[in-house]
């Protein structure tokens, strides 16, 4: 069965980062989006929020730099995960990731990344406008597909 | 370490340029709970009646809760609290501002910030965590409100931080101007941006990198995560996500006769569906914003499409705005609405006031009371564009007649010496687009009282408005079903009080208003167990209510103490006198006379003065405001005496 990615609808985001905050509090026990594995980033005077979420890549670049081996794929989720045991804090995964979604924990001083929370995900669970969703590539297409044609038929009977 | 709340207070004084940190200590807290509460606190304590608005002595204080910046629904909001210059005579000002500047203080490592003197010259703060800088603000000095938060991120090289500012109202002290956060969000009642200017203080600027610490971090997830569950089946949250408080217009017109109409001459217009929330969706709405960690997202960015302002847009409006530059001066056109609303926010005014201003003195030109002379030769007709565009500017720069416009309807009215039936204003602030004849009973009792003079924010009564979605909810509450009824007297003295206690608690942990007060989704176990679970230490909603209704007191005094009290309390005669003309509920007026005195009793306030009673204040732990207000309640009482009332 294809895996599901987290997928992003930076139309429908309304800025609000509780993502950063379901997501923060989740995984650290603490309330702060520096500890968050996504972040929103927002332009206040254009109206635009784009939540930015790890792609938990194929080939992730911060796997294939990672020189401790840190960070394996879990075959179950298709998730990008860091071992912590392993990982010495380099950070080369922050530089390698084009996306920027390779974090660092301030005091633990290791990689810190989505791991789409095992496969249920608390960024889509309490998102409040479908701005992240957790679904098959397949499926979001179809959705979108789907959104553009119906548009066209909806003008089209009117 | 403290769990919640920082404990942690920022003093800046910019007359000396001292910034000092102060612990908040643990009574303290527990006390006021946070955000409005500890600014009442600081508020009474430190600004007497004998400091004016405008006195470097004044505080502008801005205040955070122990919910603010955390997973808790809804809880990123700010309370900005001081001697307010716009009310007359000058009381206790307060206004709340969502956005994520509220968030971001927390972050930074403090509940409190307490401004006080004044700069020589224009300056800035930039609390960058415990790094504090006041900085030269001089070029940013009639800059409007998206340029100057602009310009400070670029010169810090940070886009990511928060800023709340004053736009040039704030800075030629139009008694109504606000502060904004984020571009477009205000706290926009009783002129803290004025008081803002005296300071030449252009903005505050802050960054934080520090989280904020729950005591239970899986238990209190927990709480919030059912919470955010039952707010996403809540019928008012879900209206509120598709129509934003536009959802209001026709309810408010169509069924409720509230729809403020040309200074509140009606409660209903034929053509009031223009500005309806499905018009507004459909053809303005670009898309939704959300407050910090907000599952409501009420909030709203537009777009004009066509017409004289097309191509704009920005955040905003929301209901009050769009009525208060809008249908109270007699406009209904949604573009201009809309395009008066971001005039407002570039600026930085209030905009209930700074239409209640303009209605004013159309009112006034209708009557016959003003004419070219005063007005320096501008006609003032309802509704007609033109005038407005530029009355806003020139309000907002104090020219000319607008410079009059910019002390306010009370005041103006003062300047001329006539109007006053016009001036639909409460303690010299005007009203909130909110007409107590149609919106509900309880309402009205808590126009009359309130701590901020006329606003709709005391308490948010809306058991009486949207109580009946809920089943069972008033019947618990208030013992009956039939406080459900807007237009009824039966319990709403005790609806008020309840609702304004529980708004106090919000206010301060702080939650949005519209989670607990229009929406029910949030009730005030569920603040108990929300707070019980963050900061580690057991509260009962009974608790927390106790609390609410402590601060709601303590508010009160800081009136009594500039001798407001029984004669001050009373809604403008219009919505006394003049039955409602037309509309659903034509021939209503609003039963003052009869709810005030049994709203009194229901508080243990003094039917005479209007003050609350000593051991009412006992009962609230205030034992040594009781002792304060002594003189004052004897000389309102010799007032009472020379009016021979």
């Amino acid at each position: 069965m294809a895996q599901k990615m987290l997928v992003v609808d930076y139309s429908k985001c309304t800025g609000c980062r509780t993502c950063e905050m379901a997501c923060s509090l989740y995984r650290e026990g603490k309330c702060s989006p520096a500890l968050s594995r996504n972040r929103v980033v927002k332009f206040e005077v254009e109206g635009v929020n784009v939540p930015t979420t790890c792609a938990n890549c194929g080939k992730p670049y911060c796997m294939l730099i990672c020189p401790m081996k840190a960070i394996v794929i879990d075959n179950r989720t298709g998730a990008v995960v860091v071992n912590e045991e392993k990982c010495v804090g380099c950070r080369a995964c922050a530089v390698a990731c084009p996306l920027g979604q390779a974090n660092y924990h301030p005091e633990r001083k290791v990689a810190i990344k989505c791991d789409l929370c095992g496969g249920d995900p608390q960024c889509v669970r309490f998102c409040p406008s479908g701005a992240i969703s957790y679904q098959t590539m397949d499926q979001s297409l179809m959705n979108k597909r789907r959104q553009f044609f119906s548009r066209i038929l909806q003008e089209g009977v009117s | 370490m403290t769990y919640g709340w920082n404990g942690k207070r920022l003093r800046v004084d910019l007359s000396s340029g001292k910034v000092t940190i102060e612990e908040i200590p643990e009574r303290f807290r527990e006390k006021w709970l946070g955000g409005r509460g500890f600014n009442s606190a600081v508020l009474y304590e430190e600004v007497g009646p004998d400091v004016e608005p405008f006195d470097p002595d004044n505080r502008l204080i801005f205040g955070v809760g122990p919910l603010t910046g955390t997973f808790s629904p809804s809880s990123g909001r700010t309370t900005i609290t001081s001697r307010s210059p716009l009310q007359y005579p000058s009381g206790h000002g307060d206004a709340n501002m969502g956005g994520h500047f509220g968030a971001e203080l927390k972050y930074a490592g403090y509940d409190q910030i307490v401004i006080q003197g004044k700069a020589s010259h224009p300056v800035y703060l930039w609390i960058n965590d415990d790094k504090v800088e006041i900085r030269d603000a001089r070029h940013l000095w009639g800059k409007r409100v998206s340029v100057s938060d602009a310009m400070i991120k670029e010169e810090l090289r940070d886009q990511d931080m928060h800023i709340a500012l004053i736009g040039p109202a704030g800075e030629n002290m139009v008694r109504f101007a606000c502060i904004i956060n984020d571009v477009s969000r205000a706290a926009g009642r009783t002129g803290m941006g004025a008081v803002m200017g005296s300071k030449n203080l252009k903005a505050i600027a802050v960054r934080g990198s520090n989280p904020v610490c729950v005591a239970d971090p899986k238990g209190f997830f927990r709480v919030c995560a059912d919470l955010r569950e039952r707010m996403r089946s809540d019928p008012m949250v879900q209206m509120l996500y598709d129509q934003g408080t536009w959802l209001l217009t026709m309810p408010a017109n169509y069924e409720q006769g509230w729809f403020c109409w040309r200074n509140f001459q009606k409660g209903f217009h034929p053509e009031a569906s223009k500005l309806s929330g499905e018009n507004h969706r459909d053809n303005f709405l670009a898309h939704r914003e959300g407050c910090f960690a907000c599952p409501i997202c009420c909030g709203r960015y537009s777009r004009i499409g066509n017409g004289e302002y097309a191509g704009e847009r920005g955040g905003g409006p929301e209901y009050e705005t769009l009525t208060a530059v809008g249908p109270k001066i007699g406009l209904l056109d949604p573009g201009s609405v809309i395009h008066n609303s971001f005039l407002l926010n570039e600026y930085g005014m209030d905009s209930c006031s700074c239409g209640g201003a303009i209605a004013w003195a159309m009112e006034c030109w209708e009557k016959g009371l003003l004419d070219e002379k005063d007005t320096g030769g501008i006609s003032l007709e309802w509704g007609d564009q033109k005038t407005i565009d530029r009355l806003l500017h020139m309000i907002a720069n104090r020219e000319g007649f607008g410079s009059i416009l910019a002390e306010g309807a009370y005041r103006s009215a003062m300047h001329f010496n006539r109007g006053f039936e016009y001036t639909m204003t409460i303690k010299g602030h005007e009203m909130s687009q909110d007409d107590p004849r149609g919106l509900g009973f309880a309402f009205g009792i808590g126009f009359a009282t309130g701590r901020r003079g006329a606003d709709h924010l005391q308490g948010l009564p809306c058991l009486e408005l949207t109580g009946a979605f809920y089943p069972g909810l008033v019947e618990k509450v208030l013992g009956t079903k039939e406080a459900e009824e807007r237009l009824s007297t039966v319990k709403k003295p005790q609806m008020q009080k309840y609702q304004e206690d529980v708004k106090a608690v919000g206010d301060s942990l702080t939650m949005c208003t519209f989670t607990h007060s229009w929406s029910f989704a949030v009730l005030p176990e569920d603040m108990a167990a929300i707070l019980s679970a963050a900061v580690g230490r057991q509260y009962s909603p009974e608790e927390l209510i106790h609390i609410g209704g402590r601060i709601v007191h303590l508010e009160r005094a800081y009136w009594n103490r500039v001798l407001v009290g029984r004669l001050e309390d009373k809604n403008p005669e219009r919505f006394t006198k003049e039955p409602m003309p037309e509309g659903p509920n034509k021939g209503t007026v609003f039963p003052e006379k009869e709810l005030l005195p049994k709203y009194y009793e229901v508080r243990g306030w003094d039917s005479e003065t209007g003050f609350p009673k000593e051991e009412v204040l006992h009962d609230y732990d205030l034992e040594s405001v009781a002792i304060d207000l002594r003189p004052y309640r004897q000389a309102y009482l010799k007032r009472l005496e020379s009016l021979g009332t």
